[in-house]
């Protein structure tokens, strides 16, 4: 008895928690399916008459503001952009764990990249960009996206690199294996949980990636972050919070399908039963 | 064809020096121990041959080819770690199959060799399984699947039953040691334990830690009977054995004594310390001539005893096989050697002195 009310009692302080901390989303949410007139009269969660006339105006704009168009864009580039940014890392992060190859100073400038405020970046590449007709692509918005995910993909690379167990890599190298190999065969598969784990992160970070966005794009390739806010004052006069609202619920659903899809195997333990624990 | 031989191989970890001047051959399939405490060494000799070291000075061979420079892949050796170090998200079969995969063997010949891997291991049953779903001593099994399914011209064991509890330690040193008969391969085997030492090898090499103020790094190497009937020096002598050797210091004069016993022998010149082994000393009744002492401690093993004597010379052990009579602590006795057992090794060099 006192066991289920401790049980209730777990499961209030959840449901508390994920109210106060998804508020924002959660009255997104609401709003997007509330009535524009209903949006004005009544401020509760609780909707009076729901409708999908929100998300229909967002669809009915195709002509001008193509919302699918700018969610194609956004899931091309930020899935390239997570995977090149990846594919470099993941043998850099080797380099680094095992070989000591510029462990010392590349990853520290690499990470303190990071920490510069990319707007500086902005004006070569947009030069660079347009010598070789990059611009408005979702391959050049892509490369962006790639070396703004490197520094903290190669970070938790490094470090979960290092943390394996190396007689596993010894082991395959007096098999036979040779660097490369050893890096397919044998580091790659299980290094999958924290592979996922920073493609998940990488692919959030492209999602909401605005400021090259904003400038490297003008109408092929804009990525939703960007096309998102074009809706807010699609009709001329004041804002259409409704659909607003639910343009936003619509951006955010791919990465929080990603992140659902991929939670399993993240938390996975990869090494399990190779070496004595 | 794989003998194996260090020559003057030297190995220093960022200054520290861990090996030097190591001078071994191990012959075409010859099954050598690496023994000695921990810090000593062994593993990082071995290691040097898989190529996971690389030496800091001399030349490693294998099958009189310099393995100097060339991959641990390109060295046709095969290793069995003590931590097993399997492929975690590889089944058993693909464990074992790895190396041939590397290999480019054919797919046929690799399923051929890899059911005969498992056979004469017993792990059949458990090709599909993963690491994780095994047993401690599956998992070494798995290792050793994956050595032998190359045929390689060496095997190198590094301390592979230390992960093992007690009773699994016995059946699977049984188990390599029968592996050992199928298989005539050059076979070197790294561990701490003097009992895996002293039956499995055909040699031993014992190893000592630099860091100790050793000045060599090979301290004898020889048969497991050459070593215990033998040992060219203190560190051997003290190493191998248990209980240890009792050591006693022997004092001026030129008749080399026992306690009230002469022991027929010049003494020989300079500080030295008499060696006996706990099973070649005797107990005595007091007055015998002999070393004087008193019974402080016996250990019953069931088979035997243990008798801690307090002498003159301090603490002794004597080992005790006869069980018609159980010694009682507090009682006074007097210790006789087996004078065809004594070892005299100089105090200072730690060298064996020849008997005169």
């Amino acid at each position: 008895m006192s066991k289920r009310l401790v049980n209730l009692a777990r499961w209030l302080v959840f449901a508390l928690a994920v109210l106060v901390l998804n508020f924002p989303v959660i009255a997104t949410a609401i709003t997007s399916l509330k009535s524009e007139a209903e949006i004005t009269t009544n401020a509760s969660l609780i909707i009076e008459a729901p409708t999908l006339a929100n998300y229909a105006a967002v669809f009915a704009m195709a002509d001008r503001f193509d919302i699918l168009h700018f969610l194609t864009n956004s899931l091309v580039a930020s899935l390239i952009g997570s995977a090149l940014a990846i594919a470099l890392a993941f043998p850099a992060a080797y380099a680094m764990a095992r070989f000591n190859v510029g462990r010392a100073w590349l990853l520290p400038l690499v990470v303190n990249l990071r920490a510069v405020p990319l707007i500086i970046f902005a004006i070569p590449i947009y030069l660079m960009y347009q010598q070789v007709g990059l611009l408005d692509t979702r391959f050049g918005l892509a490369l962006i996206l790639a070396l703004v995910n490197v520094p903290l993909v190669l970070v938790l690379l490094a470090s979960s690199i290092a943390d394996l167990p190396i007689e596993i890599e010894e082991a395959g190298r007096v098999d036979g294996a040779g660097t490369l190999r050893l890096l397919a065969y044998v580091v790659a598969p299980m290094s999958l949980n924290v592979v996922a784990a920073s493609s998940v992160l990488a692919f959030i970070y492209s999602w909401n990636e605005f400021l090259f966005g904003l400038i490297m794009t003008t109408n092929k390739a804009t990525p939703v972050s960007v096309g998102a806010s074009f809706f807010f004052a699609a009709s001329g006069g004041g804002v259409r919070w409704g659909v607003a609202a639910a343009v936003m619920i619509l951006a955010t659903l791919p990465p929080l399908v990603i992140g659902l899809v991929m939670y399993r195997q993240i938390g996975r333990s990869m090494t399990a039963g190779a070496v004595k624990g | 064809m794989a003998e194996i031989e260090y020559k003057s191989v030297a190995k220093s970890f960022d200054q520290v020096s861990v090996i030097t001047d190591l001078n071994l051959t191990v012959g075409d399939g010859e099954f050598v121990v690496f023994v000695g405490p921990s810090g000593c060494g062994k593993s990082t000799a071995l290691r040097m041959i898989a190529g996971l070291e690389e030496a800091s000075a001399g030349d490693i061979r294998i099958g009189n080819r310099s393995m100097a420079g060339l991959a641990p892949s390109e060295r046709n050796v095969a290793m069995v770690f003590q931590s097993y170090a399997l492929y975690p998200h590889m089944t058993v079969a693909g464990n074992i199959a790895f190396p041939l995969k590397m290999a480019g063997r054919p797919a046929a010949e690799i399923a051929d060799r890899v059911k005969e891997a498992a056979d004469i291991l017993n792990l059949g049953p458990y090709l599909d399984r993963r690491p994780a779903q095994l047993s401690g001593g599956q998992r070494q099994r798995v290792a050793l699947g994956r050595a032998i399914v190359r045929h390689p011209d060496v095997f190198l064991f590094d301390e592979p039953l230390s992960n093992l509890d007690a009773d699994l330690r016995v059946s699977m040193r049984a188990e390599i040691m029968s592996l050992r008969q199928r298989i005539r391969a050059t076979m070197i085997y790294v561990t701490h334990d003097q009992t895996e030492a002293m039956t499995m090898g055909d040699r031993i090499a014992v190893f000592a830690p630099l860091k100790d103020g050793y000045q060599r790094s090979l301290m004898q190497i020889g048969t497991p009977d050459e070593l215990y009937d033998r040992p060219a020096n203190l560190f051997v002598a003290r190493f191998l054995g248990s209980p240890k050797m009792n050591l006693v210091a022997c004092h001026g004069g030129d008749r080399l004594r026992f306690g009230s016993l002469d022991l027929d022998a010049e003494a020989p010149a300079g500080d030295t310390l008499l060696g006996v082994r706990p099973e070649d000393l005797s107990l005595q009744d007091a007055g015998v001539a002999g070393l004087a002492g008193r019974i402080r401690l016996v250990e019953s093993l069931g088979a035997e005893y243990y008798v801690h004597v307090e002498t003159e010379e301090g603490e002794l052990v004597v080992r005790v096989m006869d069980r018609s009579r159980r010694p009682v602590s507090g009682e006074a006795v007097s210790l006789r050697p087996n004078r065809q057992a004594l070892h005299l090794f100089a105090k200072t060099s730690g060298e064996r002195l020849p008997r005169r």
